[in-house]
């Protein structure tokens, strides 16, 4: 009864929503979000924020919400009729789910990287040069720096330096992945939504993106969604734990995978469910 | 498993080789039926080509050459005199024109079926577009004969007349005066009749698009234009191409709606509202009542078109490749 009492008033913004690494400022702040699919009542008052330059990991059986909160983050629901969402979220001051916001200007400045690679069906070098384009008219040998500073951003370069004029199609998998981390990384978001970037990788290429979230983590604010504890472990800072569309439980990454206070989630991360 | 253990024991011993073969056997004649009537596809098309061959001999040794590029279309003459650059140039300049209204067209109803309109109209578009594709030649004929030519004539073609005279070049395509029977209506005609190719085709590749690479571009920041542009028409644009050419070929081959509308004039003229004739249009006329080099005249016209409609695939096959190793592949 209490716990329901406390998502209420947090619902109405009189407590702060949970945030674990309360010495970083937030950077999305989630209060009291409810999402639809038609009828289907998937995500269900979450509340939490994302810490500035945090990794914040997302883990959960299948169905249960996780994905569909990163659609939300980005607004990427709003390609599909009969999806909607309810309650705040903010990006610093910005609401997100304003319905005039700019939805370009939204998925400039939250990047996402999906759990296929998707090279645009054009050369490497157009696939990092694409996003630019969108946003800013610059010279040729200035983009060739972007270009390079992107692929090295992505750890890429050194494979693809010879190549550029390759299609992006021609590339293995993992290169792939890493090729739209960079892509995603050259437009300069603030925020990077990882949604399950190594369910189709082998385990050195899912090392190398491990490597790089830390990286990235310096100048972004990462969320990343993943069905691999251990890797949830290994990269993030801190973990949201859902389960049925709900926010079960949401700490510190040693705390979740130590002493977790759910129930739910001692189960999930020991293995008995799910 | 018993059920099955005791059958095989009633059947008496099993012959495992005997079984097979049987198999072997159907295997066999599938592989040749199949084969053969991929074959015959060779056999019929190298027989037409042989026919057409042989019916346009006369012609060929008469004319030679010259045939491509003589204007008089005289068989009545004796000796007659036939050239086929009035068709030649009817059928170019229909089928041109018609691309460049059905392309265009098409293609933005195929975009906006299947990203941006409302599901709710999305069906009734779609069978509409699949209707137009239904609807015999010889109707489109009549409808251009009665209703648009009568129409193109008293306001289209009076209006870009207007606009275009005394402006060099554009002032003699333009040029009166206006006509019920002309290229311009004929290449029109052909527009509507080609766009549901080049629609449906259209719509049918964009669908394969993933919508996680759609997403993805959306996901950059992409304005639904330029996920268009630079995602959905590059991962389909062999797709595309295909609808496009396999219009491009009705176009140049069609027949019965044109010969309606064209004029059958074998003389060219720089403006597009006189009236003109094409190929087809010209075997369709005439060849009821041809005979002799007459006959075999028309048959070398049909044989050109064929070389045509050649050419028109082979273009389209190299563009596709440079077009593969623009992209990198």
């Amino acid at each position: 009864m209490s716990e329901l009492h406390m998502s209420v008033d947090a619902a109405r913004g009189k407590m702060p929503p949970p945030m674990p690494h309360s010495e970083a400022p937030p950077k999305i702040t989630v209060r009291g979000l409810n999402f639809y699919y038609g009828q289907n009542h998937a995500l269900k008052n979450v509340n939490l924020v994302l810490a500035a330059n945090r990794v914040t990991a997302f883990i959960g059986p299948s169905g249960c919400g996780k994905s569909t909160l990163l659609r939300v983050f980005n607004r990427m629901y709003d390609l599909y009729p009969g999806q909607r969402a309810e309650g705040q979220l903010l990006l610093d001051k910005t609401n997100i789910l304003d319905p005039k916001l700019d939805l370009n200007l939204l998925r400039a400045r939250i990047g996402m990287v999906f759990q296929k690679p998707t090279p645009f069906p054009m050369t490497i070098y157009e696939n990092i040069a694409f996003g630019i384009r969108l946003y800013e008219k610059i010279s040729k040998s200035e983009m060739d720096g972007r270009v390079e500073a992107a692929l090295r951003g992505g750890a890429l370069w050194n494979e693809v330096k010879d190549k550029l004029n390759a299609s992006g199609l021609s590339l293995s998998g993992g290169q792939q992945q890493r090729l739209c981390i960079a892509r995603t990384v050259a437009v300069r978001p603030e925020v990077i939504l990882f949604d399950e970037p190594c369910s189709a990788l082998d385990p050195i290429s899912t090392a190398k993106i491990e490597e790089l979230i830390h990286e990235l983590k310096e100048q972004y604010t990462i969320a990343i969604v993943t069905h691999n504890m251990q890797q949830a472990a290994r990269v993030s800072d801190s973990t949201a734990f859902m389960y049925l569309g709900e926010l079960i439980e949401f700490d510190e990454t040693d705390k979740i995978f130590t002493s977790p206070t759910d129930r739910r989630t001692q189960d999930y991360i020991t293995g008995r469910f799910g | 498993m018993a059920v099955q253990g005791d059958a095989m024991e009633a059947a008496g011993p099993y012959d495992r080789a005997k079984a097979l073969s049987a198999f072997k056997f159907g295997d066999k004649a599938f592989y040749w039926i199949t084969r053969s009537s991929a074959l015959a596809v060779l056999l019929i098309l190298g027989g037409i080509i042989m026919s057409l061959v042989v019916g346009a001999w006369p012609a060929m040794k008469e004319f030679g050459f010259s045939f491509l590029w003589t204007q008089r279309w005289a068989p009545a003459n004796d000796p007659p005199v036939l050239g086929a650059l009035g068709p030649i140039y009817g059928t170019m300049v229909t089928s041109i024109i018609a691309m460049a209204i059905a392309i265009p067209v098409g293609i933005g109803i195929a975009i906006f079926l299947t990203e941006l309109c409302p599901q709710w109209l999305r069906r009734p578009i779609g069978i509409a577009v699949e209707l137009l594709a239904g609807i015999p030649s010889i109707i489109y004929g009549m409808w251009g004969f009665f209703v648009l030519g009568p129409f193109l004539a008293n306001t289209f073609q009076p209006f870009m007349i207007g606009i275009f005279e005394g402006v060099p070049v554009l002032g003699a395509i333009f040029a009166g005066p206006p006509s019920y029977l002309s290229l311009f209506n004929a290449a029109l005609i052909l527009a509507i009749m080609v766009l549901p190719f080049i629609t449906a085709i259209s719509v049918d590749v964009f669908k394969t698009v993933p919508p996680v690479l759609k997403e993805a571009a959306y996901g950059v920041g992409c304005t639904t234009w330029e996920v268009v542009r630079n995602v959905v028409i590059p991962y389909t644009r062999v797709g595309v191409i295909g609808g496009v050419m396999l219009a491009l070929g009705r176009a140049l081959g069609e027949t019965m709606a044109v010969t309606f509308i064209i004029g059958n004039s074998f003389r060219i003229s720089s403006s597009i509202f006189a009236p003109g004739t094409t190929i087809s249009a010209a075997i369709a006329s005439e060849f009821a009542e041809s005979d002799g080099l007459h006959q075999s005249g028309l048959i070398l016209l049909g044989l050109l078109l064929f070389v045509l409609t050649f050419m028109v695939l082979t273009v389209a096959r190299l563009m596709l490749m440079r077009l593969e190793q623009k992209a990198g592949k």
